[in-house]
């Protein structure tokens, strides 16, 4: 019953999972940090270089769980798995889901992140080096958990 | 012709000959997620963990040279009055001391100012040297797939032995600084005990072995997240691009694409990597 073209089925719902629910929390995050950099501008427009040099690099890194889920999702849809069966089928599926809700919330949180920031920088241009800093490491360890979910998803398309 | 135009020139000459070789062939997609090139034995001797990523070794040993070199042509004459090269140097090198001196202290920051500034070179251009064209993508077959010009930083090996290597530098000068008792404590002494032996000191003993497996737990969990953010974000990027590229047959976009995921990308994950190792440095070293 199972067969190759169950496995090809079970690669494409994991692809659709992980890149549609993927999006969704780099997507706020990215939105949230541009809204917050605009506001920064309206209050001091002599900053808006910089304002705009933060929430560029700063959303760079936001989205990262987004590319990731990307990753994921054009291995599953072009990688031929190699064992066919209930549990390899499965791990497809599982996959998709882990990666694509696993972007959720480090998408959300980095986002945060860069819109404060870029407030800071409005509010204090002076500060730019330090806030782009103490960002960019923030961001980085509040991914941690995506890059988790990029862990187990490629264990579970390539071990299991 | 001025510099500019001479760049766009050869930029639209090498975008034009991929295309053409693209009309003529056609990347296998189900080989982007493919292992690496391997060599498994060397003079009939067995490699051992699975042989070597050919692509891998030889692209590190590409950048190592370019380093090597980069760094005697452009201290070659030192002089008070820089010329242009040792003005990019020396550039380099104090914006590295501005930063390693305000995270880790005078003292500490000149001492660890090589490994950090030698560590973001490295990545840097590993992350950058992608962005050279290289046509085994493009015709299947035709070029030996390890004569590839890729990223090293697309292969785990090359990111998780730069995360090892981060892990015993910033616990080997935290047991250096600390010494090893204190070292140890950092880890299992949470809560610090009473004089005496008592019951709540017991109590304390099992609260603190417990939050040391954590603490283990967490710093294995920081070297995995240190390595696999850039492995990702790298292959992530270099896997967009051979699937665009083939989509559209290599037609003006490419360009824009190794511009954002090749060069901007690169460059702010480089930061992200050097910056978490001096940090995660810092963090063992400062008291």
């Amino acid at each position: 019953m199972i067969d190759a073209y169950a496995m090809k089925i079970a690669s494409l719902v994991g692809a659709a999972c992980c890149m549609g629910v993927g999006a969704i929390g780099p997507a706020y995050g990215v939105g949230y940090a541009s809204s917050r950099g605009c506001n920064a501008i309206a209050r001091q427009p002599e900053a808006e270089g910089q304002v705009i040099k933060t929430m560029l690099i700063g959303q760079a890194v936001t989205e990262s769980p987004s590319i990731f889920a990307l990753l994921v999702a054009f291995i599953l849809l072009f990688n031929a798995p190699a064992v066919i069966g209930l549990a390899p089928l499965c791990a497809l599926i599982g996959a998709g889901i882990c990666m694509g809700a696993g972007a959720f919330g480090p998408g959300v949180g980095a986002g945060f992140a860069n819109a404060e920031a870029c407030e800071g920088v409005g509010r204090n241009p002076d500060s730019e080096t330090v806030l782009l800093r103490t960002m960019l490491i923030g961001q980085a360890v509040s991914q941690s958990t995506s890059i988790y979910a990029l862990v187990i998803a490629l264990m579970l398309i390539y071990v299991v | 012709m001025s510099n500019k135009k001479k760049v766009f020139l050869v930029i639209g000459i090498i975008f034009t000959v991929e295309f053409i070789i693209s009309l003529f062939g056609e990347y296998d997609m189900s080989q982007i997620a493919a292992p690496f090139a391997k060599i498994h034995t060397v003079f009939g001797v067995k490699i051992p963990f699975n042989g070597i990523n050919i692509s891998t070794v030889l692209n590190t040993w590409l950048i190592m040279a370019v380093v090597i070199a980069g760094s005697y042509f452009f201290t070659r004459r030192l002089t008070p009055i820089p010329g242009r090269l040792q003005a990019i140097a020396e550039t380099y090198v104090s914006a590295f001391d501005t930063l390693c001196t305000e995270v880790l202290g005078k003292k500490r920051g000149r001492k660890f100012l090589p490994f950090v500034a030698t560590l973001f070179i490295f990545v840097l251009l590993s992350n950058w040297v992608g962005v050279i064209p290289s046509f085994w993508h493009v015709v299947d077959g035709v070029f030996p797939h390890w004569l590839a010009i890729e990223e090293p930083t697309r292969d785990l090996n090359t990111t998780l032995g730069f995360g090892i290597m981060c892990f015993f530098v910033a616990h080997i000068s935290g047991i250096y600084v600390r010494g090893f008792k204190g070292y140890v404590a950092e880890y299992f002494v949470t809560m610090p005990y009473d004089k005496g032996f008592n019951g709540g000191n017991i109590g304390k003993f099992i609260f603190n072995m417990f939050m040391g497996l954590l603490n283990i737990v967490g710093e294995i969990g920081k070297t995995i997240s240190h390595s696999f953010r850039l492995f990702g974000n790298i292959l992530g990027g270099a896997i967009i691009m051979v699937v665009i590229c083939n989509l559209i047959r290599f037609i003006v976009l490419p360009v824009f694409l190794n511009g954002f995921f090749g060069l901007f990308v690169g460059a702010v994950q480089a930061f992200v990597f050097t910056m978490l190792a001096l940090v995660y440095v810092s963090v063992m070293v400062n008291e």
